[in-house]
């Protein structure tokens, strides 16, 4: 018992069995790869299929009878075997010879294998393409991935990108043997095709690649009678400078996949950490938000950032490999042009969010609050900083920026952007003015913003203690907050700076001042007692020692002491001293 | 070399000739052309000429009409164009030509032979 196929061939009826279905399909299939469109490929077929129909109709008695194997076997006999449909070219030399462009030279195409697949075909599809065994593709893919994962992306993208081996031919193309009848009629007598392919789905998908085929042959064939008759030198350097233009071609291709790929990857890998951590909320990320005074959401500028810069270098990836395998799918027009709309969206967004970030910075306000201190004429002040753990070790006023809770548990932003001034005045009361000034879009929020500034200092007794950081509360933003402490000292008092307020006064307070008792004078602070080139340099290790003194290097049995007395340099045996009173050099032997 | 292939290649050079002397006097369809030339033993398998119809139709050579038919499905009739007769002509000039000058080497060598 058979199952049975109607079809309809050059508008006659049959019934047919289905094993001789499949192998008239295959036959008809294997004439269709024969020709060329150029060669009016649908016309012959046509008329071979009004033929077969003929031969059919001739074979079949009566409506009910069936289209067996046999009548299928007798029918290509009569018809021949696909071979004998190609009619040699040279016959019809007038033939438009432009057809056969040369770029259709290239043998080997870059598909998908995925009969010998472990994933989606694309290892051994390259190893069909490099000539190389799968199993080191396999291996390089296995140290990509863990090499930061770039292996991932690039299997993921090659995936996508390129074409998988469907068809007969391309399976042929793809291990780079030519693209003949008998090959193809090879393949498929080895089971290789899948019987449900549908004639016309087929032969949509070889076309192209079949007629590329089939010029080649026809190159080859014309290369040869060049060959035989007159190959010219020029000809051969022509070849020659072609090929190093190819290799020239292919090496930018790496490089701009290269490029491509890792700055990809570097995004995606800088996206995801800004973008995840932004929504698990892992802190020190806060930063970000902080600094954002224009309010934007975090995820959406990381998202017009990823886009601004990853769609150019997509398309740089694309280029590359377009220019690496010449058969490599069209992400099609409308994905270029999404991409296109989505890169200029992201640039407007970036200058939108660029400009509202900027002008959160077009007004500098400040609040000034005065207070009197209890220092008068002939006190002694002391000024220290605070102690304080939170930006412990970094008494600089610069750069130096952290964001805590507070002890009400509210997000804090503190600040060392803290500078110290002192001006000498003919009050009998010494005074401190703290100004508090922040930047805002405009005057009121600048206002705002400075008022909401924490900064505190306590005197005791004749102890000032500053803070050496302000706070504010994060929602406040970082917009440029600044505190200045201005002390108004009488004339006559003495000041001395702790050391650890050197970073913080201002540049008419010299570093070398400070631990020293300064005097408050009508012309501003003078230091009587500052060594104008202070010595900077103080190093003590068990056997180097330089500071103010001298220097005195000690080793095992060598000793080298250099002071204001003289030299002194002492060795085993030798011993030699240069001072006030000449140089002296002792041996012991 | 096979010999099938250089019997191939020598028939299909003449084809072409032949198929247009066919349609000489009347238009004809597929398989009255096949029956002709296998008739001749100039075809061995049918496969050969639609290729080649839709050569010399496409060279303008030839063209076709469509025949209603009493077994089936409307015929293509094919037929010679005022160009095809021309091509025919100088074809069988040529043809002539080239029998005398194979006749005469082949004949040469068979005389040189004895």
């Amino acid at each position: 018992m058979n199952k049975t196929v109607n079809i309809n061939l050059a508008g006659t009826f049959f019934h047919i069995d289905e094993d001789a279905y499949l192998k008239l399909q295959h036959y008809l299939e294997a004439i269709k790869r024969s020709f060329t469109d150029s060669q009016g490929r649908n016309e012959i077929i046509a008329d071979i299929e009004a033929r077969i129909a003929e031969l059919f109709n001739e074979r079949v008695q009566n409506d009910r009878q069936v289209i067996r194997i046999k009548e299928v076997d007798e029918v290509i006999s009569i018809m021949g075997q696909p071979e004998d449909y190609l009619v040699d070219d040279e016959i019809f030399e007038d033939e438009p010879q432009t057809s056969y462009e040369r770029k259709s030279s290239a043998s080997k195409k870059l598909f998908r294998d995925t009969e010998n697949s472990y994933i989606g075909g694309v290892a051994s599809g390259l190893g069909h393409y490099l000539g190389i065994d799968t199993i080191w593709i396999r291996l390089l893919w296995v140290l990509l991935i863990f090499g930061m994962g770039t292996g991932i992306l690039l299997y993921i993208l090659l995936w996508i990108l390129v074409p998988e081996a469907k068809t007969t031919a391309e399976k042929i193309m793809m291990t780079g043997e030519p693209v003949n009848i008998s090959n193809i009629e090879k393949k498929i007598k080895d089971g290789f095709e899948t019987v449900t392919e549908t004639v016309s789905d087929v032969a949509k998908n070889v076309s192209d690649s079949v007629s590329n085929a089939a010029k080649k042959v026809d190159f080859n064939k014309q290369g040869n009678k060049i060959k035989s008759s007159s190959k010219t030198f020029f000809d051969t350097l022509a070849d020659v400078i072609m090929f190093f233009f190819k290799i020239i071609a292919k090496f930018i291709g790496i490089i701009l996949i290269l490029v491509g790929a890792f700055a990809l990857i570097a995004l995606i890998i800088g996206w995801f950490s800004v973008g995840v951590a932004n929504v698990v909320n892992i802190p020190g990320l806060d930063l970000i938000d902080i600094a954002n005074a224009g309010n934007t959401p975090i995820w959406l500028a990381s998202l017009l950032v990823f886009f601004a810069i990853g769609i150019p270098f997509f398309f740089l990836f694309y280029l590359g490999l377009k220019i690496l395998v010449n058969n490599l799918k069209s992400i099609g027009n409308i994905a270029k042009f999404t991409l296109l709309g989505l890169w200029l969206i992201s640039i407007i967004g970036l200058v939108v969010m660029g400009i509202r970030q900027a002008s959160e910075h077009a007004f500098n306000e400040r609040v000034i609050e005065k207070q009197e201190l209890l220092i008068t004429a002939n006190d002694t002040l002391e000024v220290k900083m605070t102690d304080n753990d939170l930006l412990r070790n970094r008494y600089d006023r610069h750069d130096s920026f952290k964001v805590a809770s507070n002890e009400k548990g509210e997000k804090t932003i503190y600040n060392s952007d803290i500078l110290i001034l002192v001006k000498s005045t003919t009050d009998s009361l010494a005074h401190i003015s703290i100004e508090k000034s922040a930047d805002g879009r405009d005057y009121e929020k600048a206002i705002e913003r400075a008022k909401n500034i924490h900064y505190n200092y306590t005197l005791k007794g004749n102890e000032l203690n500053l803070d050496p950081y302000l706070s504010t509360l994060s929602k406040n933003k970082f917009s440029d907050q600044e505190v200045t402490v201005i002390l108004y000292l009488p004339e006559g008092t003495v000041a001395k700076f702790n050391n650890n307020t050197k970073h913080f006064l201002n540049y008419r307070i010299p570093s070398n001042y400070v631990n020293h008792y300064l005097n408050v004078t009508e012309e501003g602070i003078i230091c009587n007692d500052c060594d104008d080139d202070e010595f900077e340099v103080n190093i003590d290790v068990p056997n180097v020692k330089i500071d103010k003194n001298g220097i005195e290097i000690k080793g095992d049995k060598s000793h080298l002491k250099i002071n204001d007395e003289g030299i002194n340099a002492e060795s085993e045996e030798v011993k030699l001293k240069i001072d006030g009173d000449g140089i002296n050099i002792k041996s012991d032997n | 070399m096979k010999i099938e292939n250089t019997k191939a290649q020598m028939r299909k050079g003449v084809l072409e000739f032949c198929i247009l002397s066919v349609l000489k006097d009347d238009d004809a369809y597929v398989a009255e052309i096949l029956d002709t030339l296998k008739d001749a033993k100039l075809l061995v398998v049918e496969g050969t000429i639609y290729p080649l119809l839709t050569r010399l139709k496409n060279a303008g050579l030839l063209n076709y009409r469509w025949e209603e038919s009493t077994s089936g499905p409307p015929r293509k009739y094919y037929g010679l164009t005022e160009t095809g007769k021309l091509f025919l002509t100088e074809l069988n000039t040529t043809w002539s030509e080239l029998q005398n000058a194979v006749n005469l080497v082949t004949n040469t060598k068979k005389q040189q032979e004895k």
